[in-house]
Parts: C-alpha cells; structure tokens; sequence
C-alpha cells in the first residue's frame, strides 16, 4: 500500500472515532466528500483503492454514518451502480469487524473449562466465516481495481459491480449467523457491539440491489457473452 | 490479513499475447471428442497432448532453461494452467510433475537428480505421482509406516502406498517413507524419488465410483533404489511435504476443473434465458469471478515468495464448495434427465458423481478449515 494510502487510513481510522460518538460532522469538516474529486478541481485526488480502504474501515467503526453517501456526493449526480460498489466496502469492513469480534470472543470465553476456541466444532464454523469474510474483501478490492481501470465509469465496471455486490450479499447470511452463533445471548444484546455491525449488513443486502437484482443483470449479461465468451469476456477485462 | 488489499497479479510480459497464442493453439492441438473428459479435465490423461503442449513450450514452463524448462514466470504459468482448464485440456498425464514434482526436484533435488528428470518433465513426457497415502496414513500423514533403510547398496523400501492418482502411468513416484528405524511422527521421515520400474514394486488399481481408474495401491516388496535417491534432506521429509501441499492448494484448478459445465449450461440457456437460469448463472458467476480473484491474488504472494498458506487454503476450501454447489444446483434448475444424451446431462452426471472428491483430494475439508481456524489465531 503506498505512504499516500497509510496517511489517508490513519486520517480516516482517528476521525471516524471521533465521528462515532458526536455523527458524521467531523466526517465532513476532514474533506472526505472530496477524495474522488480531482485535485485541479481542489478536491483530495484519490481513487477508488482509497474509497476502497476508507470505506473498509467505516464498514468496521461507523457502518451507521453516512460515509458512502458523502464520498460519492463529491461526484454530483453518480450512477447509482457506484453507491452499491460503496457498499461492497462497507460490508468487507463490517463483515472484518464481526470476525474480530468473534475470534476475541471465542479465545476468552470459558465453557467446560477452557475456550470457545479450542473446540473444533466452533473452529470450522469460524473457518467457514472467515472465507466469507475473505471473499468479500476480494470481491471489494477487484472491483475498486476495475473501477480504477475505467476511470469510475459504471457502466464499464457494469460486471465487476454485479459480481460484487451479488457476492456480498451471499456472503451476508453466513457471516451474521456464525457470528452470533459463537456469541451466544450476548452478542443479542443492546449493550454488545456485535449488533452495532450485524443489523448494517442485513441492511445493506437489501440496498442498493439486493441478490435477486444483481443476479438477473449478471446472468443475462453472461448469458449474452456465451459460454466459451463469458471466459474470454472475463479475462479481456483484467485491469 | 489486511482487509483491503488484493496482492497485484503483475506478470513480467504481455499475458494478452500469451493467452491469444495459446488459444489459438489448442483450437488446431485440442481435440474436442470426449466431452465428459473435459469436465474435471485435470485427472483426463492424454499423453499425446501432454507431448504437444511440452514440445509448444507450456510444460515446465518455470523451470530454468537449462533443465530443459521455459525460464517464465510463474505468474506467466498460472495464465496458461487456467487458460487450459477453462478450456477442458486434458492434462493428468504431466499435470502432477508439472505442478509439484518439477518444482520440488528443483528446490530440493541433487543437480544429478534435476539432470536426469527435469528435461523429460518439461517436454511432458515424464509423469509423477505423489506417494503420501497409506492404508494408516491419510489425513495423518506423520502416521506414514512404508520405511526405507539405507544399505550398502543404497535404499531398501518395503510398504504400501493407496489412493496414488496416476501410479499406473507415472514413471516416478515422490514417496514419503520412514527412513530412521524406530522414529515416531514427522521426525525420521524423508522423501525418496523411486522409479516405477525397479524390480519390487507392484502397482494394482482401484477404480473409484464413477468407474474410473485414476487411483492405485503401490507394494513396495524390497525394493532397492540408489543413495541418490533421497530428496532433500534426511528426515525432512514431513516438513517439505507440508510445503508441497501448499502449492497445490490455491491453483485454478479449485475452481475451474468444472468449467465445461457452467459453459454448457451458459449455452443451453441462449442469450435470453428464463429468469431462474439467468439468476442460476449469476451467482455461479459472481462466485467464480470472486474466486479468481482470490487465486489470482495468492499465485501472486507465492510468486513473491510469501507462504500464503492461509490464503491458499481459503481458496480450496471456497472452491471446493463452488464445484460441489454447480451441479447440484444446475440439476435442481434444469430438465435434463440423468440418462439424457445431450452436453448438459452428460457433463451433470458425471461431476455429480465426481464432486464427493473434490473435498477430500488435497487435503480434507476438516483439516482444510482446521488450517484456517489457527491462521485466525484459534486452537
């Protein structure tokens, strides 16, 4: 990652935790409604690999904020394919934070004398997780990749956002169940952050195009390429 | 695991040019008679492709020139080894030496060794097996029994190996075995490259259920092999197998050695499909786009000489799933019978009957997942 990006996420990291208890306002006087605005144009430069990573870790810390909605409102009138491409980050950042909070919770937790942990049917249900998790941020980096390598154009991306957003979604079930699952009754309480990460997710897989959606796109747009063309279509689009 | 960064697929050449010319050599070299072949086409052997692909420069391709190999990169292999399975190229007959034994004879292999086997690998006439299983010995491979003494004359090797894909038409085998009488676990194992051929060795089939010969049992009854056949160091073994399964784990080959099927379904549902198949082809696509992306990124920490082991495994077990999930649920959504004569049915029969394997050849999904949950810092 460059010095550029590891500035940008330190900034972002430091302000959203001042933004997670008083809101979005010192979201907005740090400038992020200007990362995708060009520099000649005084905005921040950035691309859609720093949407990427700031997006990742409002996923993780304020999923509730508006941070999405903010970055892209720099763009004036965006296609709304780019607010669920926003979003594929936010759920690969809530999605690492509801695996954090699990593992924590699992390697402290004592039930028959040692931890959660250390008993291998809580392993592969975490396991399981954890691919999940992993594909969504794969899923959200390849896609900030193709956006980058068409200069933001959803339309050109029309695959990449389909295929990421449709992945996500999928991954959402899977994600929220083991999570809580290897919580037990605290991870269902007010008090827990485990919810705070959980009720976003489910939120945003019906936002912004929710599975039946996506699905319909991609599969008519594979379905035009052909068989043997969904694979060269694919490869002809390697950033 | 950082959260928000793929690690660059950056090859050293022009991967376009590189996937034109071989597309356009399997078009002339590939022959397109036997479909089924084509789905799960890594276990398909065809020695006579496996001839052409090696003498068109394709096999051993990372190998240095000097053993006969290509000097490529292996960024610029991966290119090829998923262009050939999206493809459905028949490539079991070199594919384990191309993939392991090669490499490994490389990195841990005597400049005799490399010499003598090397050159026939990279023209794809020298094929391998892996000699890890025994009737003892499957997920625990420290349990392996089949021992080796060292003698005057060189190695004496008595035992049984099972579930050896490839024996019957391999002529090496990189076996693991016990060389230090009386040790316990992964000390006193090391790896030993025996030729097929020497008098001792009795290779009998097992033909699995859906009535193919890929596996064998291999009975080494005193079997002499020279000092020179040891690999590596002695009572290593244990740990450059582990190393060596790594390898294997995070190819293109976990995800697309089903391709022919999503390729026939893709074709029977015609450029306006009804709404249930086209949201069938969707998801099996976001899947596998999702996929590619994930091997892509670990070909590339391993070609950067990171040990992505966790990473790998994700992608095996991610994959695995992918390929067991299509066909079930292609079937589920299409009105093929199961005897049916056309494309989609022969190729659905046939990974349906294939996919229990899927999670099991490479390490099991337990111990896939076991992997991972201690990567995650559990255990």
């Amino acid at each position: 990652m460059s010095a550029a990006r590891d500035m940008l996420c330190d900034t972002a990291s430091a302000v959203f935790t001042e933004a997670a208890s008083v809101g979005i306002g010192p979201v907005e006087d740090a400038g992020f409604g200007l990362l995708l605005v060009p520099e000649a144009d005084g905005g921040f430069g950035g691309d859609w690999g720093d949407v990427n990573a700031v997006l990742w870790i409002a996923g993780h810390s304020v999923p509730d904020l508006p941070v999405a909605a903010l970055i892209l409102s720099g763009l004036g009138d965006v296609d709304p394919a780019l607010h669920a491409a926003a979003t594929v980050s936010l759920m690969a950042g809530a999605m690492g934070q509801a695996l954090t909070l699990s593992i924590d919770h699992v390697n402290t937790r004592q039930q028959f004398g040692r931890p959660l942990g250390k008993f291998q049917a809580v392993q592969q249900s975490l396991a399981v997780m954890a691919c999940e998790v992993r594909a969504v941020e794969a899923a959200a980096a390849a896609l900030a990749a193709r956006l980058d390598a068409t200069g933001g154009d959803a339309l050109a991306a029309g695959f990449e956002i389909a295929a990421a957003k449709l992945r996500a979604n999928r991954a959402v079930g899977v994600v929220t169940s083991v999570a809580h699952q290897v919580h037990g009754a605290i991870g269902f309480t007010e008090e827990y952050d485990l919810h705070r990460v959980t009720v976003p997710l489910m939120r945003w897989r019906g936002t912004h195009g929710n599975d039946a959606h996506w699905a319909q796109i991609l599969g008519r747009q594979v379905a035009g390429f052909g068989g043997r063309g969904l694979w060269e279509a694919m490869t002809a689009r390697d950033a | 695991m950082q959260g928000f960064a793929l690690y660059p697929f950056d090859p050293p050449s022009d991967i376009a040019a590189l996937r034109t010319d071989l597309r356009a050599w399997l078009a002339v070299n590939q022959l397109q008679g036997d479909l089924v072949a084509r789905a799960n086409c890594w276990v398909s052997f065809d020695a006579g492709f496996s001839r052409a692909l090696g003498a068109a420069g394709y096999v051993g391709m990372t190998l240095p020139a000097r053993y006969g190999g290509g000097d490529r990169h292996p960024l610029e292999r991966y290119v090829v080894i998923e262009e050939l399975l999206a493809a459905g190229a028949p490539v079991g007959a070199h594919w384990i030496a191309d993939r392991q034994t090669g490499p490994l004879i490389l990195r841990y292999g005597s400049e005799e060794q490399r010499e003598r086997y090397l050159p026939g690998i990279a023209k794809g006439e020298l094929y391998a097996c892996i000699g890890l299983s025994e009737p003892g010995a499957g997920s625990d491979l420290a349990a392996v029994r089949t021992t080796a003494r060292e003698t005057a004359e060189g190695w004496r090797i008595n035992g049984q190996k099972i579930w050896t894909t490839g024996a019957h038409f391999s002529h090496i085998m990189l076996a693991l075995v016990r060389t230090e009488e009386g040790s316990e676990r992964n000390a006193g194992l090391s790896q030993l490259l025996i030729d097929l051929a020497t008098p001792g060795i009795t290779i009998r089939p097992i033909i699995d259920m859906a009535g193919h010969h890929d596996f064998n049992e291999v009975f080494f009854d005193d079997v002499l092999v020279p000092h020179g056949a040891l690999v590596g160091e002695r009572g290593q073994g244990g740990q450059q197998v582990t190393a060596e399964l790594g390898l294997e784990r995070s190819g293109p080959e976990r995800y697309l050695s089903s391709h022919a099927l999503l390729v026939a379904l893709i074709d029977a549902a015609g450029a306006d499909p009804d709404p249930a198949v086209a949201t069938l082809i969707g998801e099996l696509t976001a899947e596998m786009w999702t996929l590619r992306q994930l091997s892509m990124s670990t070909a590339a920490k391993l070609a950067a000489g990171e040990d992505p082991m966790v990473e790998a495994s994700v992608v095996k077990e991610l994959g695995n799933a992918f390929e067991q999930d299509m066909p079930r649920r292609v079937q589920a959504i299409v009105t093929s019978g199961w005897d049916d004569p056309d494309d989609l049915a022969k190729l659905l029969r046939a990974l349906l009957i294939a996919s229990p394997s899927f999670s099991l050849r490479g390490g099991t999904r337990e111990v896939i997942r076991g992997i991972i949950a201690r990567g995650l810092g559990l255990r």
